[in-house]
């Protein structure tokens, strides 16, 4: 009876360990992930139009960017004639599509639009969908000097279906674009907001501040996420830098960090005055040795 | 001197001629080899699933095998010490001693440079230390010094041997077939004539004045590459002495070891004598002075200051985790020598060989202690790694594998031993007919 | 092109604009040279502008980049030229949350039981505040691993980068007893990290596909730095503890705030970490002052991670 009792236990523990991997396999191919996607519109020094799609996914509570997605992209609605671009999601989660000429006719026709995304379901992922909508806009940069100090002065208008006006109470960055994507704001403050005309002026206070070898940087206005009007960007070379020049006298010296082909001259001299003269002499005994048996065979011969 | 009654050439000849293995060199051969396989075992494990069969991590990145390799380098010294700096400075009682002396430098320095491959993470890229080698690396000035000393060694052998060569191809119903060609390859040129006599006088000069400055480099370049890195315990300008005095101990220690052996196992009772254990017995009493003095400098003076990065390390050394093997080095391995030695009695032989090989041990565990205990005492807090980082003990593989190099070096003496003489025989009948003519 | 008719003022061209100029707009009237731009590919795109009209645009134009290639290890013993790159560490707003470790771990497929950027809990004496402090490798201006490397496998770049290449390495691990601030890790065994996707080449700059017997440490990102990123612990930062930029542009950035590098060190009284030994870190700190969380909120985080490594 009591063997019975133990068979019983033992099927029942050997069907639960030889199911439960295939039910858990089930239940993972059955329960996807969702995406989380965003669409922004980027349009820098009025000329290049794009649009950029992030995707997401919670992983363990952390959202971590989600790669190959395929994703569709319209203007206006998911009508194929509306297709932007067919994208996918690089290991950052981004995809990217600048919109076609053959767009042309529909982008003229209004001066606001919206865009959407269309995600594609896969093995891992559910669908999703994203949009953004935006009013026509350009952003313009310039500089002003009275002779002792200089100003940027940005400027944004919007599009009204018949003429550009200015664009009021727009917050964006003026600064000076530096590596890695940092702008370093020309002034005091951190951001900017256009008064009623549209424009903003920043007076530029970074005195001494390197440029490349011309003494050139790069000023720019930025509006990032702007519920009307996207992402603007527009930049423009100064010449207001210090001139600096590529200094590489401290990587060229011949030190010990140095790479070998770089070595410190008293070291050459001395490894190889070391090295030379103990190998020499070793050389010298070596021949020694060949002298001696020389000598021997000699004495063979006699 | 007991032996001032004559002895032939003959007899010397024949009592010194290498013997082949009895009952017992068979049985400690074969223990010898057995080890060194058990050490293979190990490395082939190592280089199957990767360093990480020792117990090292990335805080003690360096272990056993480092301080073994130091212990070699260290007490590859003593043949500088023996062969020439007692033969330049005209001592004479220590000729019977000079082949035990050069034979162990040189298998100790062919096994520091095998346990540093085996130490690298990458020992097929070894190559590239040639290939791609910087000098400003101190173990690029490793690799030249230790290659260096190597050949200096084998000269130093090779030279001497010359004449015992020709008595042994003399006596060639002593040996078998194989071995009587090896030594016809090697010697049979050498008649014993005048001329040869005097090159090989003047190349063996020139050896001795040689070695001294590579032997010297060795052991302080081995010491840079301590004393070079800002670690508390290494970053020392004594370093270099320290470690030079602290080699010929162990290295005149080692040779006392393998002197004692030898007599008693050859039956070599005439030709080295008590009193070559008493005089080596002197020069052990103030080498371990020497470095008593120069291990009183390294810990006192820091210990003086306590600065806070040498603090923990000092501190884990006198009464922490390490302190037992610190005093037993500095007890065992030091003072109790000195204490023994200072007399007379203790100058005997058994009790020598008995001090020779706490010497010896007790200098194993002192390089360890200058390696390990630093490496666990960083200057930043030792945070955010698994547990095991925290600590080391050396894996079964790395025991293997030193014990195995240690074993393969004298595996590499006690076949020299059978094949060459281990005392000079042609300098001993030399000296014999001298004292006679006296 | 179709945009001559549009009237310049409304156009205004720009430093990067400058190389599609139109015939108006000579060169040689522009001071603004076109060398600070990107280089052409060659390859004109057509696309629509916001006026609703079809221009051509070179390839290059179109940020952001399309991913690199690894570049060649002769490449990356050169370094980004011009460049001189350095790194501010914030300490009062480090609340030991880690992100930069394990997005660091991440992209760089560190061994689990391993990290390349820790976050140390200090406390310099019995009576001063405890701080958290990230540590990852300080890119010495005289770096001691670099003079200790026997065979040029670890290497100093001309824009201040310590790398190593891990094809020349033969880990004897010296580097990793010279160096004071225990930044180096040594591959004991094969990394356990599951890559996903196409396995890149090898590449000195972005330091995966990592190999076992050889060492490892931060790398400075100097793949992302190409493709105009931030490192990926400045970027998984969410309190901007990590500031990176170029010393030659005297800026620093943590992606959201940007300061003035020799304002900022001067402001807020950087320095760098054991200074006595003469290292010359590229890392600075800012030291814990006003801080943005008090050093207990870190406490918490530190549980949680080590709930998460001890349940693994």
């Amino acid at each position: 009876m009591n063997r019975m009792k133990n068979n019983i236990h033992l099927t029942a523990l050997l069907f639960i360990l030889f199911t439960v991997p295939f039910i858990a396999l089930a239940q993972k191919e059955s329960v996807k992930n969702n995406v989380v996607l965003n669409l922004g519109y980027y349009m820098s020094n009025n000329r290049v139009m794009y649009l950029m799609a992030n995707a997401k996914t919670k992983v363990e509570g952390k959202f971590k960017p989600a790669n190959g997605i395929t994703m569709r992209l319209f203007l206006g609605n998911d009508s194929s004639q509306n297709l932007i671009g067919k994208v996918i999601t690089d290991q950052h989660g981004l995809a990217k599509a600048i919109i076609p000429p053959a767009l042309k006719n529909k982008w003229n026709g209004s001066f606001k639009h919206s865009f959407l995304a269309i995600s594609e379901a896969n093995k891992q992922y559910e669908s999703a969908t994203a949009e953004a909508s935006i009013t026509k806009s350009k952003i313009y940069i310039d500089t002003v000097s009275d002779g002792v100090t200089r100003s940027v002065m940005a400027k944004v208008s919007s599009f009204d279906g018949i003429k550009w006006m200015p664009a009021a109470g727009v917050e964006m960055k003026i600064g000076i674009s530096r590596a890695g994507g940092g702008i370093l704001s020309v002034g005091e403050k951190e951001t900017y907001t256009t008064d009623s005309t549209g424009t903003v002026t920043a007076e530029f206070n970074k005195k001494g501040l390197p440029g490349d070898e011309h003494g050139l940087f790069m000023i720019v206005a930025k509006v990032d996420e702007n519920e009307f009007y996207g992402n603007l960007l527009v930049e423009k070379l100064v010449p207001w830098g210090v001139v600096v020049k590529p200094d590489n006298s401290f990587f060229d010296q011949r030190t010990l960090w140095s790479t070998r082909f770089k070595t410190p001259f008293w070291l050459l001299f001395m490894a190889y005055s070391i090295v030379i003269g103990v190998w020499g002499t070793i050389v010298y005994l070596i021949m020694q040795i060949i002298k001696i048996k020389k000598l021997g065979m000699e004495n063979n011969v006699v | 001197m007991e032996n001032s009654t004559s002895i032939t050439s003959e007899q010397i000849s024949l009592d010194l001629l290498p013997k082949k293995f009895g009952k017992r060199g068979m049985i400690w051969t074969g223990i010898l080899v057995l080890i060194c396989l058990v050490g293979m075992v190990g490395y082939y494990r190592q280089l199957r699933y990767g360093m990480v069969v020792t117990s090292m991590r990335d805080y003690v990145s360096w272990g056993i095998y480092i301080s073994n390799f130091v212990f070699f380098v260290a007490i590859s010294l003593v043949g500088s010490l023996i062969t020439a700096i007692f033969r330049l400075a005209n001592v004479k009682w220590a000729t019977p001693l000079t082949r035990i002396a050069e034979i162990i430098a040189v298998s100790a320095i062919v096994f520091a440079s095998l346990i540093i491959i085996v130490d690298m993470g990458r020992p097929e890229r070894f190559l590239n230390l040639f290939l791609h080698g910087r000098i400003q690396s101190p173990i690029m000035w490793d690799v030249i010094v230790i290659t260096t000393y190597f050949c200096i060694s084998l000269l130093l052998l090779y030279f001497p041997l010359l004449p015992d060569l020709k008595i042994l191809i003399k006596f060639k119903e002593k040996s078998s077939n194989a071995l009587q060609k090896l030594y016809c390859f090697q010697g049979s040129f050498w008649k014993g004539t005048k001329a040869q006599y005097k090159i090989s006088e003047k190349a063996i000069n020139i050896l001795c004045i040689t070695i001294i400055p590579v032997a010297f480099s060795i052991h302080t370049v081995t010491s840079w590459l301590f004393a070079t890195t800002y670690r508390p315990g290494w970053d020392s300008t004594n370093f270099g002495a320290y470690f030079i005095s602290g080699a010929f101990l162990v290295g005149a220690g080692g040779v006392v070891v393998a002197m004692y052996i030898f007599r008693k196992y050859y039956n070599l009772e005439k030709y080295i004598l008590e009193d070559h254990f008493e005089k080596m017995g002197k020069v052990v009493v103030l080498l371990a002075l020497l470095y008593l003095y120069f291990n009183i400098n390294e810990y006192m003076v820091p210990a003086f200051k306590m600065k806070k990065s040498e603090e923990a390390h000092l501190l884990e050394l006198f009464t922490g985790d390490f302190a037992i093997m610190f005093w037993f080095a500095q007890i065992v391995g030091l003072i109790i020598p000195i204490f023994v030695l200072l007399f007379k009695k203790g100058r005997k032989p058994l009790p020598m060989f008995i001090i020779g090989i706490m010497v010896v041990v007790g200098a194993w565990f002192k390089r360890y202690l200058i390696v390990t205990p630093t490496l666990l005492n960083p200057f930043l807090p030792m945070q955010e790694v698994p547990a095991s980082y925290h600590y080391y003990f050396p894996s079964w593989e790395e025991w293997a594998i030193a014990m195995g190099s240690l074993a393969g070096a004298l595996l590499v003496i006690t076949f020299f031993v059978r094949i060459y003489p281990i005392i000079p025989i042609q300098e001993t009948i030399t000296e014999q007919h001298e004292q006679d003519e006296k | 092109m179709e945009n001559q008719d549009t009237s310049r003022r409304e156009f205004l061209l720009t430093g990067l604009m400058t190389t599609m100029a139109t015939v108006g707009c000579s060169e040689k009237k522009n001071p603004f040279l076109p060398e600070k731009a990107v280089v052409l590919s060659g390859e004109k795109v057509k696309l629509l502008s916001v006026d609703g009209e079809i221009i051509e645009v070179d390839k290059a134009f179109l940020k952001p980049v399309p991913e690199l290639p690894p570049v060649s290890i002769d490449e990356s013993r050169k370094g980004i030229a011009g460049k001189k790159f350095v790194m501010v560490i914030d300490l009062a707003r480090c609340k030991n949350l880690k992100y930069c470790q394990s997005s660091c771990n991440h992209m760089h497929q560190v061994h689990s039981s391993q990290n390349w950027m820790k976050i140390y809990e200090m406390q310099d004496s019995d009576n001063t505040a405890p701080y958290w402090q990230p540590t990852n490798c300080m890119h010495c201006d005289e770096p001691p691993c670099v003079k200790v490397c026997p065979v040029d496998a670890t290497f100093k770049r001309e824009d201040g980068i310590v790398l190593i290449d891990n094809v020349r390495c033969v880990g004897c691990r010296f580097c990793m007893a010279a160096c004071p601030y225990s930044s180096r890790v040594f591959n004991w065994e094969p990394s356990d990290f599951k890559v996903e996707g196409e396995i890149k080449p090898y590449s000195p700059e972005t330091s995966v596909p990592q190999k076992v017997g050889t060492v490892g440490k931060c790398d400075f990102c100097p793949d992302r730095h190409r493709e105009g990123k931030l490192p990926y612990c400045v970027e998984a930062c969410p309190n901007g503890v990590f500031f990176f930029g170029d010393m030659n542009e005297d800026v620093v950035t943590n992606g959201a705030e940007t300061f003035r590098f020799s304002e900022l060190i001067k402001d807020k009284a950087g320095y760098r970490l054991m200074e006595d030994l003469g290292t010359k870190p590229r890392v600075y700190y800012l030291p814990p002052v006003n801080r943005n969380f008090p050093f207990e909120n870190g406490l918490e985080n530190e549980n949680v991670a080590d709930k998460k490594k001890t349940s693994k």
